[in-house]
């Protein structure tokens, strides 16, 4: 599958353009997130947990959507549609259940984030915007797992 | 796994770290201009340190795996077009990346000062057009390389 991967033909790399730079997206966006909640944990003022959930509407839904319609797109170009679940390789399974628990790990977060922060207007919410930033920090460890399986192909 | 296969994870890894980071210095340059008092701009600040370790621990990573990969590879030769391609955008990218840092550096010595000339002088250079230029030009030149390495024209 490696070597499929590195010689593949032209006509899937803008659909795996497409689905690289949406991860990057969604990496970068947890990235920030988590950073900004961690080093914020103790603020009082509580400027940085509001920017961690932000950070996670702003840049990590749409990076996850992109991801996601990305890997659709490639996994359709690919051909993978015509190969029997049983055949497929490792590194797609990791792929698709990663993506997908990690979309739903996420909506959890973006939901508990959007109520802290509409808390946070009158002085509360502080509890929910950190179990917001742990869901990011976790989410980091997850994708990091798939951006390893994504490039490595073990199967 | 091969040997290949660890080394293209790895350098995936690499290329997903630098995307981290880019994307946390975009948020500090939008919200950066915004801010408006010399405790948001210290606050911002702190998220500093988390893109330094990213940004500069996996661009040299990336750029060694790479040429690994370029040699070890019996499909492509580190003197392909794309190759070279991708190593001078690489220096560009540096060389791009370390002019943006030593600006935002400096606002971070003037923000972190406390007098009011240096607070009026750091606001002024966040809201100043320079460094969001410097930054877009990195993530540009960012955007290539990876245009470069999904495409690999001539290859």
């Amino acid at each position: 599958m490696t070597v499929l991967a590195t010689v593949r033909p032209h006509s899937w790399d803008l659909a795996v353009f497409v689905h690289v730079a949406g991860a990057m997206i969604l990496m970068g966006g947890l990235v920030t997130a988590a950073g900004a909640g961690l080093i914020g944990w103790r603020d009082t003022a509580g400027g940085l947990r509001r920017l961690s959930a932000l950070t996670l509407f702003a840049l990590a839904l749409p990076g996850w959507i992109i991801m996601r319609v990305g890997a659709e797109w490639a996994y359709s170009k690919e051909g993978w549609d015509d190969v029997p679940d049983k055949l497929q390789p490792t590194w797609l399974g990791i792929g698709y259940i990663t993506a997908d628990a990690g979309g739903i790990i996420l909506l959890v977060a973006l939901i508990l984030g959007g109520i802290g922060v509409r808390r946070a207007r009158s002085g509360g919410g502080a509890g929910l915007l950190k179990a917001s930033t742990v869901l990011a920090a976790v989410l980091i460890a997850v994708y990091v797992v798939t951006v390893w399986a994504m490039g490595g192909k073990p199967n | 796994m091969t040997f290949y296969a660890w080394m293209l994870a790895l350098h995936l890894l690499a290329a997903f770290s630098i995307a981290a980071a880019l994307t946390l210095y975009s948020v500090m340059v939008v919200v950066g201009r915004r801010t408006d008092s010399p405790e948001q701009r210290q606050l911002l600040f702190r998220l500093a340190p988390i893109g330094t370790p990213l940004i500069g621990v996996g661009s040299v990573l990336a750029l060694i795996l790479g040429v690994i990969l370029a040699i070890d590879s019996n499909r492509f030769e580190i003197w392909d077009g794309w190759v070279i391609a991708a190593i001078v955008l690489w220096a560009l990218f540096a060389a791009v990346g370390a002019r943006t840092g030593k600006y935002y550096d400096a606002v971070q010595k003037l923000a972190e000062e406390g007098g009011e000339g240096a607070q009026q002088e750091a606001a002024a250079r966040l809201r100043a057009s320079t460094g969001a230029l410097l930054h877009l030009g990195t993530l540009l030149v960012f955007v290539l390389i990876l245009l470069d390495m999904i495409f690999k024209p001539g290859a």
